[in-house]
Formats: structure tokens, C-alpha cells, sequence
């Protein structure tokens, strides 16, 4: 196995009393695009949010590169590893260039508020998330997955080799979804370590590298995609008799749903 | 878009906002002198000149430094702080209407006022002093209740009004157990007047303001971040708590300082900033609300001091009408923009 850079040992995770994982070990491997998928309220944007320091582990640790993520000064942890949450809120008027140029706070200080590296880096991100002619646009103008857009190229201007994204493609239609994952692949061709709750299991099974399936709190399988998307897995973890084709676009597996009762005719 | 950078230092300045801040700057200068020329005897621009250099007569000085100035000068601190104040309020909330009269500073300072007024017989010194320390204990009361529980403004928002509504009925009661004389001069604190501040005081807030200022240069960038949301902002580095309890404190200082010793001047902390998102075109420029709240008050004071007729107007009367009318006057002015919060 890969060195992994971020990773859960032995985490319970919960809101308040409410538990919702308990003694949970995940790896995250360098260099994959990892997906976390699972029927809802699986535990999975709570593993995600928990990766990204957002929740506490009650017992137990979320490891940064081998040390404990909240003994790190979280500035630090922010140029390492940036997220982009599940509906983040985009301030009244705010323009795309002031948006994307947020994602440098972890950079800046109170004497560097806005170097000629800021100014590169973040032209950078919009190039590369094809939103630099929507530069001087309000983020409210802007359709979904335009927005969407907006709101990785933030996290990108953060520079780190991390990203995590929650849900990235709830609320958008088909066509925005696949542009949000196409570009979600590039940035992991690029060299970058991703990690990714999504809701769609065809998505997931095509775009991810490493997929982690979770049921009840609990990762039930993990590994590459062709390996883990079986019958018997969708099965143990949606409660979804299905047969796998492989997908005739890219050959990745393709779960399609057998229907749950004989259909009445 | 002015980016300045000077060896390690640089920043980014847009260029409405820099327009408003000097735009802001210059109208308040000239009201600034304007109030210090006029009043029950016009001195003029020149007079006032001579004076301020020391070589006008004694009595123009005495008029100048005793009595104008430190009126000035407890109104332009006094009026920062309330907008710097109602700014923080209204991000830390994230509601157009976080204030400190919303949240109960306002009760809580009136509070400590009515116990002195009752108990002293209206001592300003000491109705100052009970003032702050009912308005901060308010905001620590407010911490203490909203702490470890969902993050959201919402929370911050129903315990205020809470602890707000509370803390109304203590004051009814209090005026309930007062007599006329005291009863009459707790209706006029509570209207909130500058009338007869000295240096002292007007120092006073200055070092509240100073301080506030210094705190609000570290923290405003983390301030920034937190509209976007708890969750961007932690995953952006800021620590989210601290910088929400320094916010909270500091407005507290800030509203108890400023209160203290004007009183509650109705408006002042609620309208700044939404007049600052109007003139700068966006809602987090900090410095322009304080700029805009100082402006108020002044505006309102000379306002006050001319008066209606041959009498002088508390001056919480007319931060009101002022600050209310010219917020109404931007809100119909700029309809299609729709730049509130």
C-alpha cells in the first residue's frame, strides 16, 4: 500500500451523543482519487468532515501526514489540504476573482495581504477551472455549475496537494455534474490527492481510483473500482439487487438496478 | 482594483471602497469643522481657526476647547464605535439586523444606568461606569449562553432577543420604582445625548476605539472568511471559535464604551452599516461603517445643538431621524442593486 497522507485510526465520530462511527480506520492513499460512497446517512459526509478537521473524533485520531490533525496549527493544515464543503455561502455581490482570490487566506497575514504570488496563483486556478473570462462577473449571476467552478478554483488557489470535496455535484443537472467530475479527474491527473463523497454510484464507480463503500457507520469494502463494484457489494451496501455491465464509454463498472418487486403489468 | 506592495507589505485596495473611505473621511472633516464653527454663538470658520492655533480671544478658546471640542470628539469616537460595533454584530449574526440593541447590550447598559440613577441620583460618573459594566456583562451573559451549541447566528440571535426581552422588563421595573425627578433623567439617558462631555470621557472612548481598531486590523480577514460559511472557513485555516468570541468581545467593548458615555443613540449601530455596504458597494468594509457612524452622530449632534426653535434636542433624537431618513433615501435610491446585508 502507498503512504498514505491523510488518515483515520480507530476514530469514533458522532454529534454529541448521537454516534455515528465507531472505531473507524480509513487510509486515504496518496496520489488516488478516492471516493466515499454509500446509502444516505451512511456516515460518509461525516468521515469527510472529520478528515477535514471540521468534527472532533470523540476517541480515537484523524492523522495529517502521520501526526494528529488538531495538534496542527490550522493554518498550516490549510496549505495542506483544502475542502470544499457540501453549500458553502458566496457573500452579496461578491465577484469570481474576489471569490477565488479567498482561497489565499491561508497564505496571507496581516502585513501580506496580497503578494504578486497570490495574484498568479489565483489567475492560475480560474485558467485551470475555465472561469478566468467570468473573472469580474458576481458569483450570483452565475448558473450552478459555473458557480461549482467558482468554488474549486477558491480551494485551488489554496495550493495544496489535498482536496476534499463534499457532495460536489448535489444540485446540479447531468451535464454540470460530469464537467465538475471531468475536472475533478484533471486536477487528480495533475498530481493532486483527492477525496470525495458522491451520491451516484455509476459516477463513482467511473471516475474514482480508490472507492470506499460505506453502510451504517462502517467501511464494508475498499479498493479500486473494477475490484469492489460487484452484485454482492451493491448488494451488502444499498440493499440493491443489481447486475454489473461494464460501462461502454470507459469500461469502468456499470450498476444497473434490477427491479425491487415484479412489476405489476 | 490599487494593489500596493512595499517590500514584505502588500495590499489589495478596491478602488469604491477607497473612494468611499476618503469620500466618508472628507464629508466628516467638513461637518467636523462646520459643527465646531456653529452652535448657540457662531464663531466662523476663521474664528474657530485662531482659536484651535491659541490666538483667538479667551472666550472663542473657552467656547472651542471647553465646550465644542470634547463634544466633537466624544461624538466621532462614539459614533465609530457604535459602527464598528453594529458591523461585527451583523457578521458575527449573519442578519441585517444585528445590533447591539437587538441582542440586549443596549438593555444591559441600561440596566447598570437605572441602578445608578437610582441608587445615586445620577451621578454621570458613575452612570457611566454601571452603563459599561451592563452592557459588557450582557455580551459575556451572551457567550456564556451560546457557547458550545450550533455555531449559526441564529442561536446568537434568540438568545439575545432573550436575554434582551429580560433584561426590558428589569428596566420597567426599575423606572416603576423610581421617583419623577429620577424617572425623567432615565428617560433622558435612555434617549442618549452628548451634551456637556468633557475630554475625559471623549478620551475614554478614543482608547476604546483605538483598541478596537487594533484588534479588528488581525481579525478582520478571518471575518471576511467566515461569511463564507463555517465549513469554508475552517477548511481556509481560520479558527473559526476564537475568532467568533474575540468579535463578540470586542463588539461588547466597543457598544459598552460608546453607550457609556452617550447613552443608546437609537440607530447609529444598526444603520452604519448598511449605509457603508451602500456606499462601498460591499457588505465588509469595516472601516467605512465606523467612518459612516461617526458621521452620523456628528452630523446628528449639530443637528441637536441647533435644535428646534430655541431649544437644544437630546442628541439621540436626531441620530434617528438622520440615520433612519438617509438609510430610507439609499434603500430607494439604489432599488435595483440589492446590496442589503
Amino acid at each position: 500500500m502507498t503512504a498514505s497522507p491523510l488518515a483515520a485510526r480507530e476514530a469514533t465520530l458522532g454529534y454529541g451523543r448521537h454516534v455515528i462511527s465507531e472505531g473507524l480506520t480509513v487510509d486515504v492513499p496518496e496520489g488516488e482519487f478516492t471516493v466515499i460512497m454509500g446509502p444516505n446517512a451512511c456516515g460518509k459526509s461525516t468521515l469527510l468532515k472529520a478528515l477535514a478537521r471540521m468534527l472532533k473524533p470523540s476517541h480515537g485520531t484523524v492523522l495529517l501526514d502521520g501526526k494528529d490533525i488538531h495538534h496542527q496549527p490550522t493554518r498550516a493544515v490549510a496549505r495542506r489540504l483544502g475542502l470544499l464543503p457540501q453549500s458553502p455561502i458566496a457573500p452579496d455581490g461578491i465577484t469570481v476573482a474576489d471569490l477565488v482570490a479567498r482561497g489565499r487566506y491561508p497564505h496571507q497575514g496581516i502585513l501580506r495581504q496580497w503578494s504578486a504570488e497570490d495574484e498568479r496563483v489565483v489567475a492560475e486556478a480560474m485558467d485551470a477551472t475555465d472561469i478566468a473570462d467570468l473573472a469580474s462577473r458576481g458569483v450570483d449571476e452565475l448558473s450552478g455549475g459555473q458557480r461549482q467552478r467558482v468554488w474549486i478554483a477558491m480551494v485551488l488557489a489554496q495550493q495544496t496537494p489535498l482536496l476534499l470535496l463534499d457532495e460536489p455535484t448535489t444540485y446540479l443537472d447531468i451535464t454540470h455534474q460530469i464537467e465538475v467530475l471531468d475536472l475533478c479527474a484533471k486536477l487528480h491527473r495533475e498530481g493532486r490527492t483527492l477525496v470525495a463523497v458522491l451520491h451516484d454510484l455509476n459516477q463513482a464507480a467511473r471516475y474514482a481510483t480508490h472507492l470506499i463503500a460505506m453502510r451504517d457507520g462502517a467501511v464494508v469494502a475498499e479498493g479500486a473500482p473494477a475490484d469492489i463494484v460487484t452484485a454482492e457489494t451493491v448488494q451488502e451496501v444499498f440493499d440493491l439487487p443489481c447486475r454489473i455491465i461494464d460501462d461502454p464509454e470507459s469500461g469502468t463498472p456499470l450498476v444497473i438496478p434490477r427491479a425491487l418487486a415484479a412489476a405489476p403489468r | 482594483m490599487t494593489v500596493l506592495r512595499l517590500g514584505g507589505y502588500s495590499i489589495r485596495l478596491r478602488h469604491r471602497v477607497l473612494a468611499a473611505v476618503l469620500g466618508s473621511l472628507a464629508v466628516l472633516a467638513a461637518v467636523a469643522m462646520w459643527s465646531a464653527a456653529t452652535g448657540s454663538t457662531s464663531l466662523g470658520l476663521e474664528r474657530v481657526w485662531d482659536a484651535l492655533l491659541g490666538q483667538g480671544t479667551k472666550g472663542d478658546e473657552f467656547i472651542l476647547w471647553t465646550l465644542r471640542l470634547p463634544r466633537l470628539a466624544a461624538g466621532l469616537a462614539v459614533g465609530a464605535c457604535m459602527g464598528l460595533a453594529g458591523a461585527l454584530f451583523q457578521t458575527l449574526t449573519r442578519n441585517p439586523l444585528g445590533s447591539p440593541d437587538l441582542l440586549g447590550l443596549t438593555q444591559g447598559a441600561t440596566t447598570g444606568a437605572l441602578i445608578a440613577i437610582i441608587v445615586t441620583g445620577a451621578s454621570l460618573q458613575v452612570t457611566t461606569i454601571l452603563a459599561a459594566v451592563g452592557a459588557l456583562a450582557t455580551g459575556l451573559l451572551i457567550w456564556t449562553l451560546t457557547r458550545g451549541g450550533d455555531p449559526s447566528g441564529y442561536r446568537l440571535v434568540l438568545v439575545g432577543i432573550g436575554v434582551s426581552a429580560i433584561l426590558a422588563g428589569i428596566n420597567g421595573y426599575l423606572l416603576t420604582r423610581t421617583t419623577i425627578i429620577d424617572a425623567f433623567r432615565a428617560v433622558y439617558w435612555l434617549t442618549g445625548d452628548l451634551s456637556g462631555r468633557d475630554f475625559r470621557q471623549a478620551a475614554a472612548v478614543g482608547i476604546v476605539l483605538a483598541a478596537g481598531l487594533v484588534v479588528i486590523a488581525f481579525l478582520h480577514r478571518g471575518l471576511d472568511s467566515l461569511r463564507l460559511g463555517e465549513a469554508a472557513a475552517t477548511g481556509l485555516g481560520v479558527r473559526v471559535g476564537a475568532t467568533r468570541v474575540t468579535a463578540l468581545v470586542t463588539a461588547s467593548v466597543l457598544t459598552a464604551g460608546a453607550v457609556a458615555v452617550a447613552g443608546p443613540l437609537a440607530f447609529v449601530a444598526l444603520a452604519a452599516p448598511h449605509i457603508a455596504a451602500r456606499l462601498t458597494g460591499s457588505a465588509r468594509s469595516l472601516l467605512c461603517s465606523a467612518l459612516v457612524g461617526a458621521l452620523i452622530v456628528t452630523a446628528a449632534d449639530m443637528i441637536a445643538v441647533a435644535g428646534v426653535g430655541d431649544r437644544q434636542l437630546p442628541t439621540g433624537v436626531v441620530t434617528g431621524v438622520v440615520g433612519g431618513a438617509y438609510l430610507i433615501w439609499l434603500l430607494i435610491a439604489n432599488r435595483k442593486k440589492g446590496i442589503l446585508s
